[in-house]
């Protein structure tokens, strides 16, 4: 019996990113319904701080699903995640730099702060009866010891599942199976893959990922994305059903890809 | 010590280029940290003579063909001919297989072909098995990448303490992509730090002429794309420092960030675009609604801004504030 892994689409939020294209409301609805459509376990549909359309898109993509669960994604401050929660997504993603590259150069703040501010972030989502999940951005470059004591502590405050993020693209087989085995063996919470394609290995990377015990993995239709992009969802499916178990075939992907290839060509 | 050995030049028998081209691309391998360049017959007769400088093998299909073209460090060949200068090529489609190889472990030196699905298996017990099986040959890994994860095999072999690789420019033979290969060892092991991998624009730009192909915009280490950004998170974080958000520096490969203005621009991400194209920042009222322009413009559009549009909008906004400054 093959183990079933859920992916998570992040092409209306990750992949939108990518320069070159932008989603009207009507565009990601759209997409949202094939997704939805084919067993998608989660659709990331887009970041409500962006404004009042992004905000009253993602709100239509709640309003029509069926089956998936909808997260907004939002960064490590009070105010976008007042926005997320205006959206009454099921999830509200957070993410919190957790390298130090990021937090003591790009933040200019200390490892203490940043457990402080995403502890609180978690909360107010919390408070609002809306689940959240967190994004440990910039993983591949962290200390693995500070990865450990932050998700003790989200944990404690209820957090259940977390995000890995090869935020720069620079993960090899050898560290993801390392990152992922290390949070496997010392904690117990669920795991979300999320790789970049910089050095073309998001699908090598994400299939060890899930080897080595990730629940649910991120992908983008067309391997859409910043820079070189996300893991390909077609080729991540292609390359890894013989071992994993999972709620769509191949065919289904290359249709949604057929469907949704006009609007969102310009990525590619 | 790692080799690589790179096969691009043994698929271009149906689109022969120039004997200069096959110099210049040649040289651009060695360049970039290729240590040995693999022919086919077709492509060495295409150059007439060998470059004086670097190491070269030839890619035979009959055992007479070794004599018939003297002169190169290595000759790689399906025969069974047992050589020091012959690397024996074996295929392998899947792990199961390498049983097969208990038969060949006489063969001085061995190329293992395939093996595409190996992320899936346990792949690092199966590269030291094959290990343990030619404990006595030199053995080349080529994995294939009709599963899109040669590149990472091929990184994974030198990493669990294989020497040889094969693989190709841009992964054109369906195996590893020597740039992406190249540029892993660099940044996991500080392989060849020195190497200069800025010339890879104009390697690929012969490579392009020479398939009659286009390299995918997002193609890693060689799209023309990959160094565009458009988040505002991402865009501040770059300009403050280029650690933040990217692998390598840029400029490492021949290319530059780029700041692309679209429906996930910020203010900091416009006012870095201002100072770009030399414009003024206006005051904080006009920044706002260029930022409102901006992402209706987008996403009516359904794409970003190039550098025209972006100042048409500033232009606009700017130009009714004067207006209304004026009357």
């Amino acid at each position: 019996m093959k183990e079933f892994k859920h992916i998570i689409d992040t092409t209306l939020r990750d992949g939108e990113q990518s320069p070159g294209i932008a989603l009207g409301i009507e565009d990601k609805l759209k997409i949202a319904k094939l997704l939805d459509n084919i067993g998608i376990y989660e659709i990331e549909a887009g970041i409500p701080c962006l404004g009042d359309k992004e905000i009253e898109g993602i709100s239509r993509i709640i309003e029509t699903r069926k089956n998936a669960k909808i997260s907004v994604w939002s960064r490590m401050n009070i105010n976008d995640v007042k926005q997320s929660i205006q959206c009454n997504p099921d999830i509200i993603h957070i993410g919190v730099p957790v390298s130090y590259v990021q937090i003591y150069s790009k933040l200019k703040k200390n490892k203490i702060w940043v457990q402080k501010n995403i502890l609180c972030c978690v909360e107010l989502a919390q408070n609002h009866n809306i689940d959240v999940t967190v994004g440990l951005e910039d993983a591949s470059r962290a200390d693995l010891g500070f990865i450990l004591s932050l998700i003790k502590e989200l944990k404690k405050a209820g957090v259940n599942t977390i995000r890995v993020a090869d935020t720069v693209g620079i993960l090899i087989p050898n560290r993801t199976k390392e990152i992922v085995e290390t949070i496997k063996a010392h904690t117990d919470i669920k795991i979300e893959m999320h790789v970049h394609n910089d050095l073309g290995m998001a699908v090598a990377n994400s299939i060890i990922g899930a080897k080595a015990g990730a629940d649910y993995i991120d992908c983008t239709l067309f391997g859409i994305g910043e820079r070189t992009g996300n893991c390909n969802f077609y080729d991540f499916i292609h390359a890894s059903e013989s071992i994993f178990q999972f709620a769509m075939n191949r065919k289904q992907i290359r249709e949604v890809e057929k469907q949704s290839y006009t609007v969102l060509k310009g990525a590619m | 010590m790692i080799r690589i050995i790179d096969n691009t030049l043994t698929a271009f028998d149906d689109c022969l280029p120039s004997k200069e081209d096959l110099y210049t691309f040649c040289n651009l391998l060695f360049t970039i940290g290729v240590d040995v360049v693999e022919f086919s017959i077709a492509a060495y007769e295409r150059m007439e003579l060998l470059p004086k400088e670097g190491k070269y093998i030839l890619n035979v299909e009959y055992a007479d063909e070794i004599n018939k073209y003297p002169g190169f460090y290595k000759y790689v060949t399906n025969c069974t001919i047992n050589q020091d200068t012959v690397i024996h090529e074996v295929q392998m489609n899947d792990a199961r297989e390498i049983v097969k190889l208990r038969a060949l472990t006489e063969y001085r030196e061995l190329r293992i072909v395939g093996l595409d699905d190996l992320i899936c298996e346990s792949y690092d017990r199966t590269m030291n098995e094959i290990k343990k099986i030619l404990s006595k040959s030199k053995i080349n890994f080529c994995p294939e990448n009709t599963y899109g994860c040669a590149s990472a095999l091929a990184l994974q072999w030198v990493l669990n303490s294989g020497t040889d690789i094969t693989t190709s420019f841009a992964g054109h033979k369906n195996n590893g992509a020597t740039e992406e290969v190249i540029m892993a060892l660099r940044l996991a092991i500080r392989h060849k730090p020195n190497r200069d991998l800025t010339v890879l624009p104009q390697l690929k730009q012969i490579y392009e002429r020479i398939t009659n192909s286009c390299i995918g915009n997002k193609k890693p280490i060689l799209g023309k794309n990959i160094f565009q950004v458009e988040a505002g998170i991402h865009a501040d974080g770059l300009h403050k420092n280029p650690d933040t958000y990217e692998a390598y520096q840029p400029g490492w490969v021949g290319g530059k960030t780029e700041f692309v203005i679209g429906k996930h621009s910020g203010m900091k991400a416009i006012k870095l675009k201002l100072e770009e194209l030399n414009m003024p920042i206006p005051i904080d009222s006009n920044l706002n609604e260029i930022l409102y322009l901006i992402k209706e413009t987008c996403t009516l559009n359904r794409k970003s801004l190039n550098d025209q549009e972006f100042e048409r909008i500033v232009i606009k906004v700017i130009g009714n504030e004067r207006i209304q400054t004026y009357y």
